[in-house]
This record gives structure tokens, sequence and C-alpha cells, in this order.
């Protein structure tokens, strides 16, 4: 797999992302207020908070969907001005297009501007191989599970070897045991890519199974409550005593039960 | 526990072919009925050219099979010998099918490019919805000042229908393009407005935009056998030529032929757009 391996030396050292004071408002809601943190390259850093804390409008600003009003993000140390190949971006609701076939999907931004990649059809089967996608190729996106919709979401915004990840709460329509298998795999990705990873959800768990630290946001106005550093080796068990504690200490932090319903 | 899956799905399909031969009966007995109440109502209706009976119609039907006709072919200037039917059903194509063509394709191209653009649609929005009650029969007037009261008069009618039909379709098409894609779209590299409106609003909007042709295949069919009623050679003014003469059965005969005529246009088209939107 000829993805990004220059993140191989010096894993975390480098900030790939730098998010500096930037708020965002709505017109009666302050969604971001003066958020700032960075995410190491290479890192998998997940954003946990409760519904309307600005995490997806936080992961659409680094993405260059959203402006917001005050702040600055730099991403390899050059601010965001639009969206662009380097940052990938998986969707909540997958966006997949729906007229294209699983392969026309991933196929779609090695198209644009032009792929210069050597061999295009075989990247693609690379992609479609990886995610385990093996014969649904010609399928339409109506015909697949959500969770082989989301594979195709990830293989697409893996296609022009992104070196960022980014992930509006993408598990959040398919079953648990899907679940948790597609963690695995994400996991197994991520590996083997190197890619940096911003991974938004309002799972708890899910956050402790993933990330490296869990940037734990707040709501109203829309603000970094605290970081936690999860030093677990993978695979992580549910039902370990240490997964257990970071859990906790991360529901302690947000106050009142804001999730349980997983 | 297969063979139990098996008969259930037997059933089932039993069950949908039962219900089909149901559907095709009551059908069947609606047309039936509509027959002899037509057949009744004509025998019992003086003087007889009131209510032409269908085996009448049927006989003015084969008849019009049976002759020919020659007919000018437009721009061409040659002329072509039909059986008369065919005939004139070509002539009501020579302008209906340019005027369909022209229509839609204006038509499309206005409401794309309104639907995109918020500018243009500000600019438009207020002339549009001017002009857009107006009947397209309305602009016979014009249709004859300007060109005559052949082909191309005619044409520019079915242009006039064509063209709000489709505008609209593809118009709201657009609009309704979700910006879930478009922003999908922009991570993965699409950065210019017109390779947007090629790449995801036009797929995205293409059940719309073939819905709104399809329609105006129908509506287009009115049209032009009202503008055929004002003079234009086809169908339509076969209609009236022959009622002029008393030829009811006639006229009932063109009748029926144009609704082959539209039948045969929409299923072909339906089967079209049934693998063109395959995905759906």
């Amino acid at each position: 797999m000829a993805l990004s391996t220059d993140s191989s030396t010096d894993r975390d050292s480098r900030e790939k992302i730098t998010i500096q004071n930037v708020s965002r408002s709505y017109e009666s809601t302050q969604a971001l207020d003066d958020v700032s943190f960075s995410v190491s390259e290479g890192e998998f850093c997940c954003v946990v908070g409760p519904s309307g804390c600005g995490k997806t409008t936080l992961l659409r600003a680094i993405a260059g969907l959203d402006d917001p009003d005050g702040g600055s993000i730099l991403v390899g140390g050059d601010p965001v001005t639009g969206p662009g190949l380097d940052r990938g971006m998986v969707f909540q609701e997958y966006a997949l297009f729906p007229w294209r076939t699983v392969r026309g999907n991933i196929r779609f931004g090695l198209d644009r501007p032009a792929c210069d990649c050597p061999d295009c059809e075989g990247r693609v089967r690379e992609l479609i191989d990886l995610v385990g996608l093996d014969g649904f190729e010609d399928a339409y996106p109506k015909e697949l599970s959500g969770g082989m919709k989301q594979r195709v979401g990830i293989a697409r915004a893996l296609a022009p070897d992104p070196e960022i990840l980014l992930m509006d709460e993408p598990f959040g329509s398919v079953d648990a045991r899907t679940r948790d298998r597609l963690h695995a795999e994400l996991l197994d990705i991520w590996t083997q890519t190197g890619q940096t990873v911003v991974f938004v959800t309002h799972d708890i768990d899910e956050a402790v199974t993933l990330a490296d630290r869990v940037i734990v946001m707040n709501a109203d106005p829309g603000t970094v409550q605290s970081t936690f550093s999860i030093d677990l080796e993978h695979p992580r068990e549910r039902t370990a005593r240490d997964f257990v504690d970071h859990v906790a200490q991360i529901r302690d932090e947000l106050g009142s039960p804001v999730d349980t319903n997983h | 526990m297969s063979t139990q899956t098996d008969t259930s799905s037997n059933a089932l399909t039993a069950k949908t072919f039962e219900g089909d031969l149901r559907r095709y009966l009551r059908g069947l007995g609606g047309l039936l009925v509509f027959l002899l109440v037509w057949w009744v109502g004509a025998m019992t209706t003086q003087p007889s050219y009131l209510v032409p009976g269908p085996l009448d119609s049927v006989r003015a039907f084969i008849d019009l099979f049976a002759t020919s006709t020659a007919i000018v072919v437009p721009i061409l200037g040659s002329s072509l010998v039909l059986p008369t039917g065919l005939a004139h059903l070509a002539q009501t194509l020579f302008h209906y099918v340019p005027g369909l063509l022209l229509g839609a394709t204006c038509g499309i191209g206005l409401g794309l490019a309104m639907g995109w653009n918020g500018a243009f649609d500000d600019w438009l929005r207020p002339l549009v919805r001017v002009l857009r009650p107006i009947p397209p029969l309305a602009w016979i007037v014009f249709a004859i000042v300007w060109f005559g009261i052949h082909h191309t008069g005619a044409a520019f009618i079915v242009f006039v229908g064509a063209f709000w039909i489709n505008f609209y379709g593809a118009y709201g098409g657009v609009e309704g393009v979700s910006t879930e894609l478009t922003d999908a779209a922009s991570t993965l590299g699409v950065e210019r407005d017109l390779s947007m409106l090629k790449l995801v609003a036009l797929p995205s909007a293409a059940p719309q935009v073939l819905t709104g042709f399809r329609t105006s295949i129908g509506r287009c069919w009115m049209i032009v056998v009202g503008a055929e009623l004002f003079g234009a050679p086809g169908v339509g003014y076969e209609i009236i030529n022959a009622s002029n003469n008393l030829a009811m059965a006639t006229s009932v005969a063109y009748m029926f032929l144009i609704s082959l005529a539209f039948l045969c246009m929409d299923v072909g088209f339906r089967l079209l757009e049934r693998r063109v939107l395959a995905w759906r």
C-alpha cells in the first residue's frame, strides 16, 4: 500500500493541525467559543461532547467547509482557506453519490483534478480490498447496508491519499456489532497508512476504543473542557479495568450522563 | 427448513400473480363496460353522426391505412407518400418533435442556470412569474403573425409548452441537490462551479429532469392538437377537417391514432428512464 509513509519517523512530535482561538456563532447559539488545541501528525484524536457542542462545526471548519468567525486553523502550518485533497472527510450519513457504483464513488476523488496515480483502476481495487467490499464493485449505494455504505465512504475519502482523515460520527447509524468490526478495521487502516485522524463522536466508549487522545467539549457555548491521553494497547478490551476507568473519568468530566444509550 | 421457505416464496409469487390477473381482468371489464355504453349510446342517438359507434370508428381507423396521401417534408421540400394516417401523423411530428426537443433543451438549460446560480435566479424570477402562467396556446397569435400557421408556427407553440414544463423539472431538481453531496464533492477536489454542476447537481437532478421531460411529452400532444385546430397540418387538423365533413368516425379514428402515438412514446421513454435511473 503506497500510502503516506513519511510520518513513520516521528509520529507524535510534529503538529499537523493547529486550532487557535476559533469561534463560530450561528443566529442564536455560540457553536464554538475560543476553541484551541492541536493534533500531532499521525495521531488518532477523538472529539466527544453532547450534541450542540460544535464538534461537527469544528470538523467542518478543519475540512474547509465552514468559515469560522474568528481565530485560525492551520494544517501543516498553512491556514485553511477551503476544502482540499489533503483532508479527506467521512460523513455521518455517508453522503455517497447514489448514481455512482461503489467503484465510481471511490474513484471520484482520483479523477479530480486529474489523477496522477499510475494505475487508478488498481488503486480503486486496492481500496475496495482494503475495506472488504470485494464482489460489490458494481453495486449502487441503495443496494448496500449502512456498514457497507460507510466502508465505501471511508475508501472514497482515502482514495486521494489525504494526510488527514476527518470523520463526523461515521458509525452513528450502524448497529453495534458492525460498529465493533468497523472500529477494528479503521484502526488497521490507520496503522497501515499513518494518517492523522480527527474523529467526532458523542459515544464515550467509541472514543476510548479508538483514540490516542480524547478532547472533551461542552455545549453552549462550545468550548474545550479537557483532554485525556489514552495510553492503552490496541485492541482495547471494553471490560478491562483501565478502559472502564477512562470512560468513567470522561463521563464525570462531562457532568451529567450525557450519553448512555450505547 | 429450506423447502418451507421455497413453498412460502412460491405461495408469494402465486399471490402476486393472482393479484396481477385480478387487476387485468378488472381493467378489461372496465373497457368492455365502456364499449357497451358507447355502443348503446351510438345506437340510440339520432342523427347518427352525433355519436359514431365503435364499429364505425374501427372501420374508419382501418381506412386510415388503406389509402395513401402525399405530404411535403419540410426543409427538404421533397414529397413523401405514406398511408394516410401515417402521413398526417408524420406531419404532426414534423413540428412536434423539433418543438419538443428545442423547448426541452432551452427549458432545462434555463432551469439549471437559475436553480444553480442565485444571482441569475434573482434576476429572472419575477419575469418567470409573469410569463409562466400564460397558456402556451395563447401564443398562437404571435405564432401566426411571426411564422404563419404552418410547421414553424405550430413548432413554436409546442416549444413554449415544452419549455416551461422542462424548466420547472430542472429548476426544482437542481435546487434540491443536497448540500451533503456538494460538501462531499468539494472535499474530494471539485473546485469549479461548473464541475460541481456537471458532476453533482446534474446527475442528482436527473430524476426530476426526466420526469419533467416525460410530462412534457404528454402535454405537448395536447398543445400540438390545439395548434393544428388553427390550421397547421397534422392529425389535429384532420380531426376538425373530418368533422367539417360530418365524418365523425374518422375524427374518432384520428383521436385513437394520437392516443396510440402518445402511448408508444410514453412507454418508450419510461423504459429509457428506467435504464438511465437504474441507481434509484
